[in-house]
């Protein structure tokens, strides 16, 4: 059988302390608690002795070195004497480093709304710099890099098609299906059409593929930036002479606004087809009578504010993923947060510029 | 080169006063202690952080001072191998080595590529020419970014720390490939190095950093010879805790307090 559980003795002889047996990290908590208890009232004293031990380790000598501070701090004495060999080894392996200056308090609550203040303002005048570089840069295609604007085109576009179409076809019937149960109570089934269209085509699908964008391609954005940022292959970049805006800000952020609108489209018209099938499978309106119906609702105007609308969700989504990615500092633990951060700014951006422009429509039209 | 160059994190001062000169031809070594400020040195020296007073001169130009096409064409003129290489994630090792020449050269494609394969054959890499950097060891990405580094010919290498992570072979290679740059080219090279075997190769003169300032900065033999306990102790690879460390755990618990 295997020796009995280490085990480590402590009795109290006069002032002296006789500790034996093994004192390591299995024992150390109980060590702890014997030196509590037999610790020297204030002013008092209390000799350690360890010529009985057999073994010692780190955690042990922390132990000590605890309950000797405690001791110094209530103004008595503390202190070894008489140490067995194994004991003498290890306590002389183990250099204490010197004391170090307790880290600053937590900054005062004002202070801290100033430093934030102050940061926050440092920030968007980055964001607005960033945004002033990439429009300007924008706005001359030389600088364009095809193959790369081309390569994020397909990620960000052709990729997402499959998700994006399924997700608006569903909310087309969802919609759909909603507004006929209420419909139905006033025979105006065939209204079903308009409601659907307009839902889809103004709101729904804009807003639904913009944030499906921002899941997908704007954390991709953050992640990827980040990513070299930290290990700075960015540095490198600015190093052989490269614009960093102009070699990977510029094709993502283009491709970007290509892209979401072309999808919202698909959007709009795979939400209508959910419709469709509502209306022509269920609500047994014949498929002339939708079509029509939901041509009828839709000004040309709408098509083309949705497409409009998703560009500058579109726009926002990549600079804000840039502005995130190009932030990042520090390892690798950075870029997950910065991704994540990055994809919460851009759903809130979303919500704040649908608002917007709900106003405006409403006041414009 | 570098005049009374100092440089702050934030509140904390970094380096504090360094001057550098560096001769054409010369290959000039920055030692000192881990965390003393040698990469800050290095990135105040390429431009990518702004000194906090002091300048920063390359091959007579203020690159901090200059902007656009005049900054870029010096760039163009010197090389860096970062700490960790910092080859692009998403380009194979030879598209990585052609991105300078594609950025600032007019050179056909098909030319580009025969550049690319000498500059990985000088390094031995010519196996890796289609690998991405994910795909390579820590030692032969940093081989990898020397290439990439070299790719302009430029007149002036700086290299943090080459043989980091390299075999014996490998980086007593590396060691002759900069020398070869040097004798063959003129080119002037600072590396950043803990290598004592590399530094007695290569070095031609030494600054040694401590604390933010210059120590020593002499020829490598006199660098060497140089009395300074935390020279002298560096040279003979005393360990630092040894020297540094406080009072053991015996003498502070018998002694009864620290
Ligand atoms: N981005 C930063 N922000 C704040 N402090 C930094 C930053 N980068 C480096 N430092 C600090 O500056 C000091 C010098 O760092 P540096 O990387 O230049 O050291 P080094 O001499 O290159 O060390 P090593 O030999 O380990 O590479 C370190 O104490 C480090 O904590
Ligand atoms: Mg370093």
């Amino acid at each position: 059988m295997s020796a009995p559980s280490p085990v480590f003795t402590a009795a109290l002889d006069g002032g002296r302390l006789c500790l034996g047996g093994r004192l390591e990290r299995a024992t150390a908590r109980a060590l702890s608690h014997a030196l509590e208890r037999h610790a020297p009232s204030p002013g008092g004293a209390l000799i350690v002795d360890l010529k009985g031990v057999d073994y010692m380790d780190s955690a042990a000598i922390g132990a000590l070195l605890d309950a000797q501070r405690r001791a110094a701090a209530r103004g008595s004495v503390w202190r070894v004497e008489g140490v067995s060999d194994t004991a003498r080894r290890a306590l002389s392996l183990f250099r204490l480093g010197p004391e170090q200056a307790a880290p600053p308090p937590p900054t005062p609550l004002m202070e801290a709304v100033g430093e934030g203040a102050y940061a926050a303002r440092t920030a968007l005048g980055d964001f607005l710099q960033l945004a002033a570089d990439t429009t300007f840069a924008l706005a001359d295609p030389r600088k364009l890099r095809l193959g790369a604007f081309i390569e994020q085109c397909v990620y960000m576009g052709s990729q997402a098609l499959p998700i994006v179409g399924l997700i608006a076809a569903l909310l087309g019937l969802t919609l759909a299906f909603q507004s006929a149960y209420q419909l139905r109570q006033f025979g105006a089934d065939i209204y079903v059409a308009n409601l659907t269209g307009i839902a889809m085509v103004r709101e729904m699908g804009p807003l639904m593929t913009a944030i499906l964008v921002a899941g997908r391609s704007g954390s991709s954005i953050a992640a990827e930036i980040a990513t070299m940022q930290v290990s700075e292959e960015i540095d490198a970049l600015k190093v052989m002479g490269l614009d960093p805006i102009q070699f990977l800000a510029l094709p993502r952020l283009a491709a970007i606004i290509l892209v979401v609108p072309l999808l919202t489209l698909m959007a709009d018209l795979l939400g209508v087809f959910g419709g469709y099938l509502v209306g022509v499978l269920y609500l047994d309106l014949t498929s002339g009578v939708y079509i029509s119906k939901t041509i009828e609702a839709l000004a040309p105007g709408d098509l083309l504010s949705s497409m409009f609308k998703s560009l500058i969700f579109g726009w926002g989504i990549g600079l804000i993923g840039l502005h995130f990615g190009f932030q990042a500092r520090g390892g690798a633990g950075e870029v997950g947060r910065t991704t994540t951060a990055s994809v919460v700014a851009s759903i809130f951006y979303l919500v704040i510029a649908g608002c917007f422009f709900s106003v405006l429509f409403y006041v414009v039209l | 080169m570098v005049h009374d160059l100092v440089a702050r994190y934030g509140a904390r001062t970094i380096l504090n006063g360094v001057n550098l000169r560096v001769e054409p031809g010369e290959i000039r070594v920055i030692l000192g202690g881990s965390g003393c400020g040698k990469s800050t040195l290095l990135k105040h020296c390429i431009g990518l952080i702004p000194p906090a007073e002091g300048r920063v001169e390359l091959l007579g130009q203020p690159l901090h001072a200059l902007e656009g096409a005049a900054r870029t064409a010096l760039l163009t003129r010197i090389g860096m191998l970062f700490q960790n290489g910092a080859l692009l994630g998403s380009l194979t090792i030879g598209e990585n080595v052609a991105l300078p020449l594609e950025a600032h050269t007019d050179l056909s494609p098909a030319v580009i590529l025969e550049i690319v394969r000498l500059k990985l054959a000088m390094v031995e890499m010519s196996h890796a020419e289609h690998l991405l950097p994910s795909e390579i060891s820590g030692g032969m990405r940093k081989r990898a970014a020397l290439a990439r580094a070299m790719a302009l010919d430029p007149d002036l290498l700086f290299c943090d720390e080459p043989s980091a992570g390299l075999d014996p072979l490998t980086s007593r290679e590396l060691d002759e490939t900069l020398l070869r740059l040097r004798d063959r080219f003129g080119m002037a090279v600072v590396v950043v190095t803990h290598e004592l075997a590399s530094i007695e190769t290569i070095a031609d003169r030494v600054i040694f950093l401590s604390a933010g300032r210059p120590l020593a900065d002499d020829t490598y033999q006199r660098v060497r010879q140089h009395d300074h306990p935390e020279i002298s102790s560096f040279f003979a690879r005393v360990a630092a805790g040894e020297m540094r460390g406080g009072p053991s755990a015996l003498e502070v618990l018998t002694k009864g307090g620290h």
